[in-house]
C-alpha cells in the first residue's frame, strides 16, 4: 500500500513540476504578497503623513474677528474670506477644501463627500471646538466665574499601551488572507489536472488497469496536491515575513510596533497554513473529480476560491472574537486563529479544535472521494 | 485459464423522451480462454465488447456473474490478478510528459517488478521493440507508431500471463497494426492467453484460435473460425456474422 501511494505521489509530482501552469500557480502567486504588504504600507503612510497644506484651505463667508482668525491659524487653517457665492465657485474650481457659512449662531459647513473635504472637516471641527471653548471662557469671566473650575471639572489622561497599531493589524491580517487565497489557487490547478484532466486525457483508464486500490490512488493524488499547496503556503509566508521586516524598517507608521511575530507564533502560524493546505486540497479533489472535463472542474471550483476568502475577511472586518465553537468552523477558524497568533495570544485548546475539525473534514472528504472513485458514473464520463 | 460465467453489465441511459431506462451492455456472457490461446471477441460497434473486456480487466464492476483467473475470483483477488494482466485498447492513453524510460519504470514499479530487474527489462524491451532511439524522449514528441510501440512495451514490462486487447489496431496504419499483430502471435507462442476484440473480421480470422461473436450484449456464436464457417455454411467470418444476425438490416 505504502509503495503504491509513493509511486502515485512520484508520478503526480513529476507531472506537476513539468507542467508550466502548475508551477506558475505554485510559485508566481506568492510573489504578489510583498507587493500587497509594501503597497498597503506605502498607501497608509502617504495618508497618515499627508501635509496639512493639502487640505487646509477653508473659506469663511463672514467677517472673522481677530480672535477667530488667530484660533484658525493656530489650528493650521489657511483662512480665505469672501461671499458665499464666491466661496462656492472657488470650491467648485478646487481652490478650497471646505467653506463655512454663518447664520446667527449656526455655522454651516459646505462641501462634497471627498477625501480632501473629509480631512478639512477634521480641521474645521478642531477649530470650532477651540473657538467654542474660548467663548465659554469669555462668558464665565464676564459672569465672575473662574473658568478653570467649570471647564476643567474633569480631566482625562491617555495611558494606552501600543502593542499593535491599526495599520500593523490590517496589513498582517490581509497578508494572511492573501496567503489563504494563494494556497487555494495553488491547490485548484493540480487538483483539476490530476482528476478531471486525467479523465479528459484518457490516462485514468490506464491508471485503473494497474494493480492499485482506488484508496491508494486517491491518497497519492491528495498528498501531491497538498504538497503543492503547502509549498505555496510556505513560500507565501516566508515572503510575507520578509515583507514585514522591510515594511517595519521603511515606514514610520510602524514606529514602536513589531510586525514580526514571535517564534512560537511563527510555528503556530505554520501549523495553521499546513492544516489549511490539507483541507483545501481534499475539497478541491472531491469537487474536481466529479467533473468530466478540465473546464467543467475549473468552473465548479471557482466558488471555492471565494468561500475560502470571504468568511475570514468578514470575521476580520467585523472583529469577530475566537471561541471554541468558531474554532471548529472550517475557513473561519484559520483566519481567527491566525489573527490571535499574530496578536501574540496563542490558545492551545482552540488550535487543537481547529486541527480536530480539519482532520474530520479531510477524513470525510477522502472517504467520499474513495467512494467516488469506485463509481463508474464518476470515472467514465461517457 | 480464464473463465467468465454469466457476466452481465447494466447501464442507465436516457431515451428520446428524457426518461431513464436501464439496459444490459452485456447480458449473460459465458466463455473460457485457455493458456496459449488467442480468443477473438468479434462484433459490431456497440455490441458490448469494450464493456466485457473492461470488466475482465477489472476496470468496470460486473452487475452479475463471475470472472476467474486460474481459479481465483477477480472480485476477491483484484490486486493480485491485475499483476498478471496487461490491458491495451485503441483508446489507451499514456502520460505525455514522461519519457519512455520513465513510463516503463513507473509501470514496472506499479506491477511490483523487482527493482534490480526493472532496468534490465526496460533495455531488453527497448531493443526488442526498437525503442532505443527515443527511450529518453518525452512521449509527447513521439509519432503515433512509436507511441503504440511504447504502449506495447508498457504491457510487457511485467511479463503478464493475460493480455486483454480491445480494438488495439483501430485507427493505426498497416505498419503499426502489423507490429501489434506480430506481438500478439509471439506472446501466444510463449503460452500467454490473449483476448482480442476487433470489428475487423479478417484480422481475427488470421490470428485467433477461437472466436466469440457478440451482438447486442449476447454471444451469438463461438468456436474456431473453421467451426463457425462450417456451422453458418459461409466462407469467411464476415459472412458468417451477417448470416447469424439475419443480414445487414438487423444491424441498422
Amino acid at each position: 500500500m505504502k509503495n503504491n501511494i509513493w509511486n502515485i505521489l512520484k508520478k503526480e509530482l513529476r507531472e506537476m513540476f513539468r507542467d508550466k501552469k502548475s508551477l506558475s500557480m505554485m510559485l508566481i502567486i506568492p510573489i504578489l504578497i510583498p507587493l500587497l504588504v509594501l503597497g498597503m504600507s506605502a498607501l497608509f503612510e502617504s495618508q497618515m503623513n499627508r501635509p496639512v497644506e493639502d487640505y487646509n484651505r477653508i473659506g469663511f463667508a463672514y467677517d472673522m474677528s481677530d480672535v477667530e482668525e488667530a484660533i484658525a491659524k493656530e489650528t493650521g487653517i489657511e483662512v480665505i474670506t469672501g461671499s458665499l457665492d464666491e466661496l462656492a465657485k472657488q470650491y467648485e474650481e478646487g481652490n478650497l477644501n471646505l467653506y463655512v457659512e454663518k447664520d446667527g449662531n449656526r455655522y454651516i459647513m459646505h462641501g462634497a463627500d471627498n477625501e480632501d473635504t473629509t480631512y478639512a472637516l477634521t480641521l474645521a471641527d478642531s477649530y470650532f471646538s477651540s473657538y467654542k471653548e474660548y467663548l465659554q471662557q469669555e462668558y464665565l469671566v464676564e459672569n465672575d466665574v473662574d473658568p478653570d473650575s467649570v471647564i476643567q471639572i474633569i480631566t482625562t489622561e491617555k495611558q494606552i499601551e501600543v502593542e499593535e497599531s491599526f495599520f500593523a493589524s490590517y496589513v498582517t491580517n490581509y497578508a494572511f488572507l492573501f496567503i489563504i487565497m494563494a494556497i487555494t489557487v495553488s491547490a485548484t490547478y493540480p487538483a483539476t489536472d490530476t482528476t478531471a484532466g486525467e479523465k479528459e486525457r484518457g490516462t485514468l483508464e490506464t491508471l485503473l488497469t494497474f494493480p492499485i486500490r482506488s484508496r491508494d490512488i486517491i491518497i497519492g493524488k491528495f498528498l501531491s496536491v497538498s504538497l503543492s499547496s503547502i509549498i505555496t503556503g510556505i513560500i507565501s509566508f516566508l515572503l510575507a515575513i520578509i515583507s514585514f521586516l522591510i515594511a517595519e524598517k521603511t515606514f514610520t507608521i510602524y514606529e514602536g510596533v513589531s510586525l514580526m511575530p514571535s517564534v512560537i507564533s511563527l510555528v503556530f502560524a505554520s501549523v495553521v497554513i499546513v492544516a489549511y493546505s490539507f483541507l483545501i486540497s481534499g475539497l478541491c479533489i472531491a469537487i474536481a473529480s466529479r467533473s468530466k472535463t478540465f473546464k467543467e472542474a475549473q468552473s465548479a471550483l471557482t466558488p471555492l476560491t471565494f468561500i475560502s476568502f470571504f468568511p475570514g475577511m468578514i470575521a476580520f472586518m467585523i472583529e469577530i472574537k475566537t471561541n471554541a465553537l468558531l474554532s471548529l468552523v472550517p475557513f473561519l477558524n484559520y483566519t481567527l486563529l491566525f489573527t490571535d497568533i499574530t496578536n501574540g495570544s496563542v490558545n492551545y485548546f482552540y488550535i487543537f479544535l481547529m486541527l480536530l475539525s480539519t482532520f474530520v473534514v479531510i477524513a470525510t472528504v477522502l472517504f467520499i472521494i474513495i467512494k467516488q472513485y469506485k463509481s463508474e458514473k464518476v470515472l467514465f464520463s461517457n | 485459464m480464464l473463465k467468465v460465467k454469466d457476466l452481465k453489465k447494466k447501464f442507465v441511459r436516457y431515451n428520446a423522451k428524457r426518461e431513464k431506462e436501464e439496459f444490459f451492455a452485456d447480458n449473460g456472457i459465458t466463455f473460457q480462454a485457455n493458456d496459449g490461446e488467442i480468443v477473438g471477441i468479434l462484433g459490431p460497434n456497440g455490441a458490448g465488447k469494450t464493456t466485457l473486456l473492461r470488466m475482465i480487466a477489472g476496470i468496470l464492476t460486473p452487475t452479475e456473474g463471475e470472472i476467474q483467473f486460474d481459479g481465483l475470483s477477480l472480485e476477491k483477488n483484484e490486486v493480485a490478478i491485475k499483476k498478471q494482466i496487461a490491458y491495451l485498447s485503441g483508446n489507451t492513453k499514456i502520460y505525455q510528459s514522461l519519457s519512455t524510460y520513465e513510463l516503463l519504470k513507473m509501470c514496472g514499479e506499479f506491477y511490483d517488478v523487482p527493482k534490480e530487474t526493472i532496468d534490465l527489462r526496460i533495455h531488453m524491451l527497448a531493443t526488442e521493440l526498437n525503442l532505443t532511439d527515443f527511450l529518453y524522449q518525452r512521449i509527447e514528441n513521439l509519432s503515433t507508431g512509436q507511441t503504440q510501440r511504447v504502449n506495447i512495451a508498457r504491457c510487457l514490462i511485467h511479463d503478464p500471463k493475460y493480455y486483454i486487447l480491445d480494438e488495439a489496431t483501430s485507427g493505426l496504419d498497416i505498419i503499426s497494426s502489423q507490429i501489434i499483430l506480430d506481438f500478439i502471435k509471439k506472446e501466444r507462442d510463449r503460452g500467454k492467453t490473449i483476448l482480442y476484440s476487433t470489428h475487423y473480421m479478417e484480422e481475427a480470422e488470421n490470428i485467433c484460435n477461437n472466436v466469440i461473436m457478440i451482438n447486442k450484449g449476447v454471444i451469438i456464436q463461438e468456436g474456431t473460425p473453421e467451426e463457425i464457417r462450417k456451422k453458418t455454411k459461409t466462407t469467411n467470418l464476415r459472412d458468417a456474422f451477417f448470416a447469424l444476425i439475419g443480414g445487414v438490416s438487423d444491424e441498422k
